[in-house]
């Protein structure tokens, strides 16, 4: 089976591209392996809590949740750096540090910016 | 004969991709099955009538490519969200008015199967 790997480095709610990672990641879930890697500013979307109703955008947490199957790792330098570390993390996702991060890029088939 | 897809993400002329993927395709064409997934802005790219000034027409050259048999793919939803409308019929490989021949609007899907058959993927975003 093939593996994908969706990078998303941009924050949810400002652009599409945490909507589209995820759209993309989820129909691939039928027959390949995916993982979705949050990087520098991607990984705000690991945090709990997240109200996205007066912008009127649907709630990406949710369709994180909604998608258990979705293998999520989250770049912990990034965490560090934005002073999130300390924050509630959505508990289905998985915390890598540089290295592991890289393996996981390197050892997938595809890699997909968005 | 190996396939290569090519993902797309950005709009036409807001950076080269659209020249780098053209040239892409066009080199892999020798060698490969080529697909195209343009996602998100990348829908943007066959729309008929752009008149870029100084620029090579973006929509001319990925049709150009279809003709060659590349296989080109526009997501429904970002399309739909952008205002490119699928219609049933398709006619000269394409299924939406507003766009150049040989690209076809279809399910997000279609890229998780283009993956899938692929041996090389190349995806250009900024």
């Amino acid at each position: 089976m093939k593996s994908v790997f969706y990078l998303l480095d941009t924050a949810p709610y400002g652009s599409e591209k945490a909507f589209g990672a995820l759209n993309a990641a989820a129909v691939s879930l039928n027959g390949m392996n995916v993982t979705l890697g949050l990087y520098e500013d991607g990984v705000y979307l690991a945090v709990v809590g997240q109200d996205s109703q007066k912008l009127g955008l649907p709630n990406l947490a949710d369709i994180l949740y909604a998608y258990g199957e979705l293998r999520v790792i989250v770049h912990e330098p990034s965490l560090v750096e934005r002073r999130l570390f300390g924050e509630t993390l959505i508990e289905t996702l998985e915390l890598t540090d540089e290295e592991e991060f890289l393996e996981e890029i390197k050892s997938s088939d595809f890699i997909i910016l968005l | 004969m190996k396939t290569l897809t090519i993902v797309l993400t950005d709009g036409p002329y807001i950076s080269e991709y659209v020249e780098i993927a053209y040239k892409l395709a066009e080199a892999a064409l020798k060698q490969y099955k080529v697909n195209m997934f343009l996602y998100l802005d990348g829908v943007h790219i066959p729309k008929k009538g752009q008149n870029p000034s100084f620029f090579t027409n973006a929509g001319q050259l990925f049709s150009g490519l279809s003709e060659r048999g590349v296989v080109i793919r526009a997501c429904a939803r970002c399309a739909g969200a952008r205002g490119y409308i699928p219609e049933e019929e398709i006619i000269e490989g394409n299924n939406c008015k507003d766009y150049f021949p040989g690209v076809r609007i279809s399910s997000l899907y279609e890229l998780s199967e283009m993956l899938s058959e692929s041996d090389k993927v190349i995806s250009l975003s900024r």
